[in-house]
């Protein structure tokens, strides 16, 4: 079959009333910039869709970069033929020979699917799909026709400029495409859960900063790696991902100094989301990102979440607030992450982990234990000693 | 000045060596091909076999190249064991020997064999006569390390070696990766049947070891193929690693006695110097090379001290660096088996010399340690 474009669908996008064009626009940038590898390859808008014209370049493994992009409904690799009943009924016939081997149920049913947009066309849209349908029949003998719930649907279209027919639709991800809902920092530790948290902001169209928090010489180079390395995943998701390496061994050190044992991780999630919202004021972030699931750990409770969220005004996104572990760990598994964040080196050396933290502890707890602690200056060398690094989508991946 | 503290892990290329290669690398005969090509690439390999000979001071005998430490290790334990399966189903090894040595016995012993692993002292040494009670008319191998490489520890390879000389159906095999190039090794020789070494622990590149012989002692290969190496380690052999080990071998010998007098010196002001840090707890074995000196610093973590010393340019490592392949730091078993507590198992700290260190590097080591254990200790204990 001679594919030469795939029809690319988005779905909310066309929801959003005024802002669609300009949401239309990061999509096609987005695709284009997923597709920068496939030489000559075109995308443009058209009608509510996205065509992406392959210039030569395999259909399949331009679909699969596609459909990695945020925003993206559904992805069809699709063939122009000449606008003749016969023409259209042996692309019909080809396209769906094709998609019952590359559906993974055995399909039985199908039926065809005509949209006449060129009225100049001298065949009706009914009179075209019976007649294709049988024609179909005859020669593909394992089909019967199911208009209700047909395994298979051949889509042809009628246009002015010629006639466009498909019967595969590969699934994309769904969501906005990134950079439509403007720019958020997500606090990224090397477990499982926060790469996945980003992800999903990322889903929903945010382009990432990612601030880890870094206390060499309890935490070691190799630590540093991996954090480096789970950016570089979410870049090639997301086209780009700023990192913010904040040295926090000062803090971590004078915690364990001045405050009360089995407060310092409340007080360390204090501190952290204190520079967070400095980086993000400087950065322009309007929200931040964390991995947390309510429940999970001792700071993770409902107590927790308020004593710590105290200290800013800043929303917090927590998309993983209600999932559970074995589901986080999946979706870490499918986007990628997983692999790397169960290298064994830890993000949060033991010695700062009390043995029993309070797992209800009170704002004004937590403001007490903090009087010895000089907050303003902490935050301050640590906003100032912060290192940046920018990661973007690499070309040639490692899936 | 970096200040490289572990020369147990590996070492830095020696200029002689790096020179070596860098004429030798027009050297691209296969040693196997019969014209000048071949002969050029095979003399080469010749004079290096004489050289590791030379240095381990053998009068005889036959010096099989490996691809490492570990695989000479390898070699000679599955070679006796295959060779000789028939004379009986027991192996003696210590309980301190390297994962290459004890991995492999116990991969027999799941194979049905027998093992005893003998216990060490309080200070890492092993007595040589724990080792000879273990020996039974069925004892096919004893395979023991010459320096251990995390306490530093010499075990009584040459005491062990004599006796066995007796027993001829109970081959001696001694590990000498620590040793090899450092300590004189002519007397464990003459009485071991099988000495292993490693090339990049003595200047030459990773990617080269290599396994001696006693003359008349047959074994079966790891490896079969086209007969390279007496038939002990078919392939094409690697001509480049195997110069430059020749000349590691022979830049050793010629510094082995300055070396191990300078060494001797700076572990003895090194020990000194971290006894008089508070919090540091040095116990150095009875016999131990000068190469290796072990601390403990209970109450820290190995991991953490590692990394705050490298922020200082300081280079060591925790027990062994094989103990911290992908990022686990396992417990060390040399530690454990001497019976030290926890902390100071997971507090414990590897200095190790080499032909590069002065007493101007250990001074400053000392500094950094100082400085960061201070610190370290100030941080750990819980200030209000």
């Amino acid at each position: 079959m001679a594919v030469d474009q795939l029809i690319v669908r988005y779905g909310e996008i066309s929801l959003k009333g005024h802002n669609r064009s300009e949401f239309e626009k990061i999509l096609v940038q987005n695709v284009q910039r997923a597709l920068r590898a496939f030489e000559g390859v075109r995308v443009e808008r058209i009608g509510g869709r996205l065509s992406v014209h392959l210039a030569g370049n395999p259909a399949e493994a331009v679909a699969r970069e596609v459909c990695r992009v945020f925003g993206v409904v559904s992805v069809s690799p699709v063939e122009r033929t000449a606008l003749s009943v016969e023409a259209l009924t042996d692309a019909a016939i080809a396209a769906l020979r094709q998609a019952v081997l590359s559906v993974e149920q055995l399909a039985t049913t199908f039926k065809v699917d005509v949209r006449r947009a060129n009225k100049r066309f001298p065949m009706p849209s009914p009179e075209l799909a019976a007649l294709i349908g049988g024609r179909i029949l005859g020669e593909i003998g394992s089909l019967r026709v199911d208009v209700h719930h047909p395994h298979l649907t051949v889509y042809i279209e009628v246009r002015d400029e010629g006639g466009f027919v498909y019967a595969s639709k590969y699934p994309g991800l769904g969501g906005l495409p990134v950079g439509s809902s403007g720019r958020v920092g997500l606090l990224l530790s090397g477990g499982i859960d926060s790469p996945v948290a980003g992800w999903l902001a990322m889903k929903r169209g945010v382009e990432l900063e990612a601030i880890h928090f870094h206390s060499f010489p309890f935490t070691s180079e190799r630590a540093l790696q991996k954090v480096e390395d789970l950016a570089q995943v979410l870049a090639n998701w997301g086209g780009r991902v700023r990192l913010h390496v904040v040295h926090f061994t000062e803090v971590q050190t004078e915690i364990r100094k001045h405050c009360p044992e089995e407060l310092s991780i409340t007080v360390m999630r204090r501190m952290m989301l204190r520079i967070a919202e400095r980086i993000a004021a400087q950065r322009g972030l309007k929200a931040l990102v964390t991995g947390e699931s309510l429940g999970q750990v001792a700071s993770q409770t409902l107590d927790s979440m308020k004593t710590i969220n105290a200290v800013t005004n800043l929303p917090i996104l927590r998309p993983l607030v209600t999932e559970d572990k074995v589901d986080i760990m999946r979706r870490a598994r499918d986007i990628g992450t997983y692999d790397i964040s169960i290298l064994p080196y830890e993000d949060c050396c033991t010695i700062f982990v009390p043995k029993s933290p309070r797992t209800k502890p009170k704002v004004e707890e937590a403001e007490r234990a903090e009087t010895r602690l000089d907050v303003e200056r902490l935050v301050e060398d640590s906003v100032s000693q912060t290192e940046q690094k920018m990661f973007k989508a690499q070309v040639h991946r490692t899936p | 000045m970096e200040l490289y503290f572990d020369g147990a892990a590996t070492t830095p290329l020696l200029p002689e060596v790096e020179q070596e290669l860098t004429s030798s690398f027009s050297l691209y005969g296969n040693p196997s091909s019969l014209h000048a090509k071949g002969v050029a690439s095979d003399r080469a390999i010749q004079t290096a076999r004489r050289a590791v000979l030379g240095n381990l001071g053998a009068k005889s005998g036959r010096v099989i190249f490996t691809g490492s430490g570990t695989e000479a290790n390898n070699l000679a334990i599955a070679g006796v064991l295959r060779r000789f399966r028939e004379r009986g189903r027991h192996i003696v090894t210590s309980a301190i020997e390297h994962p290459s040595v004890l991995e492999a016995v116990r991969g027999w012993q799941r194979e049905g064999w027998e093992v005893t692993f003998i216990s060490p002292r309080q200070d890492g040494g092993v007595r040589a006569e724990d080792v000879l009670d273990a020996v039974r008319p069925d004892t096919v191998l004893v395979s023991l390390m010459h320096v251990n490489n995390e306490t530093g520890a010499i075990l009584p390879v040459v005491e062990v070696g004599q006796v066995l000389r007796g027993i001829p159906k109970t081959l001696f095999h001694v590990d000498g990766i620590q040793a090899f190039g450092k300590l004189d090794t002519a007397a464990a020789v003459r009485f071991a049947d099988l000495y292993s070494l490693s090339g990049h622990k003595v200047g030459a590149p990773k990617g080269v070891g290599a396994l001696y012989l006693r003359d008349g002692l047959e074994l079966e290969p790891l490896c079969y193929g086209g007969g390279q190496e007496f038939g002990l380690r078919s392939g094409t052999e690697n001509v480049l690693g195997i110069i430059a080990l020749g000349r590691a071998a022979t830049v050793a010998a010629e510094h082995r006695v300055h070396n191990l007098e300078v060494c001797s010196a700076l572990a003895t002001s090194l020990v000194e110097g971290l006894e008089a840090i508070s919090g540091c707890m040095v116990q150095r074995p009875e016999t131990a090379s000068p190469y290796i000196v072990s601390a403990a610093f209970p109450g820290l973590r190995g991991e953490v001290l590692v990394h705050a010393f490298e922020a200082q340019g300081l280079y060591v490592s925790t027990g062994s660096a094989c103990s911290t392949r992908r990022g686990h730091v396992s417990r060390s078993h040399v530690l454990t088996a001497m019976g030290r507590s926890e902390a100071e198992v997971t507090g414990t700290i590897r200095f190790s010399l080499g032909w590069w260190s002065t007493p101007e590097m250990v001074e400053q080591a000392l500094s950094v340690v100082s400085e960061q254990v201070h610190w370290l200790m100030g941080v750990t204990r819980r200030g209000r």
